[in-house]
C-alpha cells in the first residue's frame, strides 16, 4: 500500500486531520528510529552473549565493575556505566570512539589483568561487544564522541631529542606527581584518587611498558588527551608538538629495554606472544 | 512516487513534530529571552541557624615550601552580623527574563586554593582557568552528581592560563585540583541568568526579574537542605527581602 492511499484510508475512518498527522509523524520517527539503529555497527544482541562469556566476570553483568573476578585486581575492571574511558583518542572528557575501545580489545593493557582479544575475538564479535558496553552508560546515546586529537609527523629519535624533553618534563612539571627520576614517587603521588574514589599511583615511566602503548604516537596521544577518570590531566593547551615530541622521547629513553620497543610490529608482536593464550582474569 | 501538493504541509508538520521529538533533552525547562521593561529585585542575607561548626585548618601535605603548613579553611565563610559566604542562590524554573550572561567567568589557582571558590554562569559562557603558582596544578571539572569528568587540564607552570567553554548543559561543576587533594570550586552552571553568590557578608541581589512568584533556591557545600528553597513573589519596580536560613550541617 502506498502512503498515499494509506492516508485516504486512515482519512476514510473518519479520524480527524491531527489524528492523521500525528500517525504520519508517528511512522516518520520509526524510519529515523530504524535509520539511527542501521548505522550501529556492532549488534547488540551478539554482543551481549560475548560480553557475558569473556567479560562479566570481571566487569559485572551490568558493566558496573563487580564482577565476581573483579575485586582482586588492581586496578579495578573499568565500570562502564559513567562512560569514562582512560585510553582514548579523544579530548580530555570526551567518550573513546569505537576504534578507541576495539584498540584496547585488540592490544590489551599491559600489566593489568585486560588482556588482548586480539585472537579469541573476531572483529565482528568486538564491534557487537562494543556495541553492547555502550549500552551501560546513557552518555553514549545523549552524546557523540569529539574529534581524535591531531599529530604531527613524528620526528626521529635522537639523543638529542631525549635530552630536550628531559628539559620539557621539568618544564611542565611532570615530576609533581611521577617524581624527580620518573618513578611515581612524585610529592602529589600518595594521596591521588580516580573518579571512583579508588587509590591509583602515577605511573613509573623507567619500568619500560607504557601501558596504552609504547609507540611514540601511543605517549603522545597520553600527554594531549589525558587519561578520563585519573588525575593524569590533558597538556593539550599547555605543551607544543615539538616539545610533547621531546619529551615522548625522554620517556623512551627511561626504558630499560629502548629502543626495543620503537615499531608497532614489535610491540604487536610482544603483546601477542604475550597474551596468545587468550582469556586470563588474574 | 509524487505526494500530491494537498499533503505537504501534513508531511512538513509530520516531519517538524518527530525533531522536535528527537531533539527534546529530557525535561529542560526552556528559557525564552525577552525585554523586562519594569522588573523587580529580589535581595536577602543567608545565614546559619546555629554557630558554624568548628572546622580544622586544611593540613598542606604538599609544596609545603610554598603553600604553607596549614590554610584557614574557607568551608563556612561567616562575615559581621552573621552572613554566610559562597552560597549560591538562584530561581529555580523561571521560564523567561533577562538575556543570559555572557561575559567569560575566571578561575585562579593561587596560593594553592581555587578563586573564587564558589560562582554560578550560564550555559554558553567561557571559564579562563589560570595559574599564579610556581608548580604543577591540575584543573579537574567534574558533574558533580555523576562524577563524570568533563575534562581535567594541566597547569603545568606559573603564569598558564587557558579559555575553555563550559558543559553545553546546565549542570552543578565540582572542580578539584588532583595534585593538591585540598583544593576545591564548585561552579553553578544554569540555563537563567538569575543568580547571585552571596559575599563576604552573605548577602545577595538579583536584578530585573519579572513579576511573578518563583522558586528561590539556596545551595551551600556543606550547609543546608540539599538544596534548600523559599518561594518568593516579585512586584513590579519593588524590591522583596527574602532572608534564608540554612541548618548547619548538610541534611540530604
Amino acid at each position: 500500500m502506498t502512503s498515499r492511499r494509506l492516508l485516504r484510508a486512515v482519512v476514510r475512518v473518519g479520524l480527524r486531520r491531527w489524528s492523521a498527522t500525528v500517525l504520519l509523524a508517528s511512522v516518520t520517527l520509526m524510519i529515523m528510529a530504524a535509520m539511527v539503529y542501521a548505522q550501529d555497527v556492532g549488534d547488540v544482541h551478539q554482543g551481549k552473549l560475548v560480553y557475558e562469556q569473556y567479560c562479566a566476570l570481571c566487569h559485572g553483568e551490568k558493566g558496573d565493575g563487580n564482577g565476581p573476578y573483579g575485586k582482586d585486581t588492581t586496578p579495578t575492571p573499568r565500570d562502564f556505566r559513567q562512560g569514562t574511558f582512560k585510553w582514548r583518542s579523544t579530548p580530555s572528557g570526551s567518550l573513546p570512539t569505537d576504534a578507541d575501545l576495539e584498540e584496547v580489545l585488540v592490544k590489551g593493557l599491559f600489566g593489568t589483568s585486560m588482556s588482548s582479544f586480539a585472537t579469541s575475538l573476531s572483529h565482528d564479535q568486538r564491534i557487537a561487544v562494543i556495541a553492547y558496553l555502550k549500552t551501560f552508560s546513557p552518555r553514549f546515546a545523549s552524546e557523540k564522541p569529539e574529534a581524535p586529537i591531531t599529530m604531527s609527523q613524528e620526528p626521529l629519535y635522537t639523543p638529542e631529542s631525549a635530552a630536550r624533553g628531559e628539559v620539557v618534563y621539568k618544564k611542565m612539571n611532570c615530576a609533581q606527581c611521577h617524581g624527580d627520576e620518573a618513578q611515581g614517587d612524585g610529592e602529589s603521588a600518595d594521596d591521588l584518587s580516580d573518579d571512583w574514589g579508588n587509590p591509583i599511583v602515577p605511573y613509573d615511566l623507567t619500568e619500560g611498558h607504557i601501558k596504552g602503548g609504547n609507540n611514540g604516537a601511543d605517549i603522545y596521544r597520553v600527554f594531549i588527551a589525558g587519561l578520563n577518570g585519573t588525575p593524569m590531566p590533558s597538556f593539550a593547551d599547555s605543551i607544543s608538538p615539538a616539545e610533547a615530541w621531546d619529551l615522548v622521547h625522554f620517556i623512551q629513553s627511561l626504558s630499560p629495554d629502548y629502543p626495543k620497543y620503537v615499531t608497532e610490529a614489535d610491540l604487536r608482536h610482544s603483546l601477542l606472544q604475550k597474551t596468545s593464550t587468550g582469556f586470563t582474569c588474574r | 512516487m509524487t505526494i500530491p501538493m494537498k499533503y505537504h504541509r501534513k508531511i512538513l508538520s509530520a516531519s517538524l513534530i518527530s525533531a522536535a521529538f528527537l531533539l527534546a533533552q529530557p525535561v529542560l525547562a526552556e528559557y525564552t529571552v525577552e525585554a523586562v521593561a519594569n522588573g523587580g529585585t529580589i535581595e536577602g542575607v543567608v545565614k546559619l541557624s546555629a554557630a558554624a561548626p568548628q572546622i580544622a585548618p586544611i593540613e598542606v601535605t604538599k609544596n609545603q615550601d610554598y603553600c604553607g603548613q596549614s590554610i584557614r579553611n574557607p568551608v563556612y565563610e561567616v562575615g559581621k552580623g552573621g552572613g554566610l559566604q559562597n552560597v549560591e542562590v538562584y530561581l529555580k524554573d523561571i521560564t523567561k527574563g533577562k538575556a543570559l550572561i555572557t561575559d567569560t567567568i575566571s578561575l585562579v589557582n593561587e596560593h594553592c586554593m581555587f578563586h573564587p571558590r564558589v560562582q554560578g554562569a550560564n550555559v554558553g559562557q567561557l571559564i579562563k582557568i589560570s595559574s599564579n603558582d610556581p608548580m604543577l596544578h591540575s584543573t579537574h571539572t567534574q558533574n558533580a552528581s555523576t562524577n563524570a569528568t568533563i575534562y581535567n587540564v594541566a597547569l603545568p607552570f606559573k603564569g598558564f592560563s587557558v579559555t575553555k567553554p563550559l558543559p553545553a548543559i546546565p549542570e552543578l561543576i565540582k572542580v578539584k585540583c588532583d595534585a593538591h587533594s585540598w583544593m576545591h570550586a564548585w561552579i553553578w552552571e544554569l540555563d537563567n541568568p538569575y543568580f547571585a553568590t552571596t559575599g563576604d557578608d552573605g548577602h545577595f541581589t538579583i536584578k530585573d526579574v519579572p513579576p511573578g512568584t518563583y522558586t528561590l533556591v539556596a545551595w551551600h557545600e556543606a550547609a543546608g537542605e540539599n538544596p534548600a528553597s523559599v518561594t518568593v513573589t516579585v512586584i513590579a519596580g519593588k524590591t522583596v527581602t527574602a532572608d534564608i536560613q540554612l541548618t548547619a550541617a548538610k541534611t540530604h
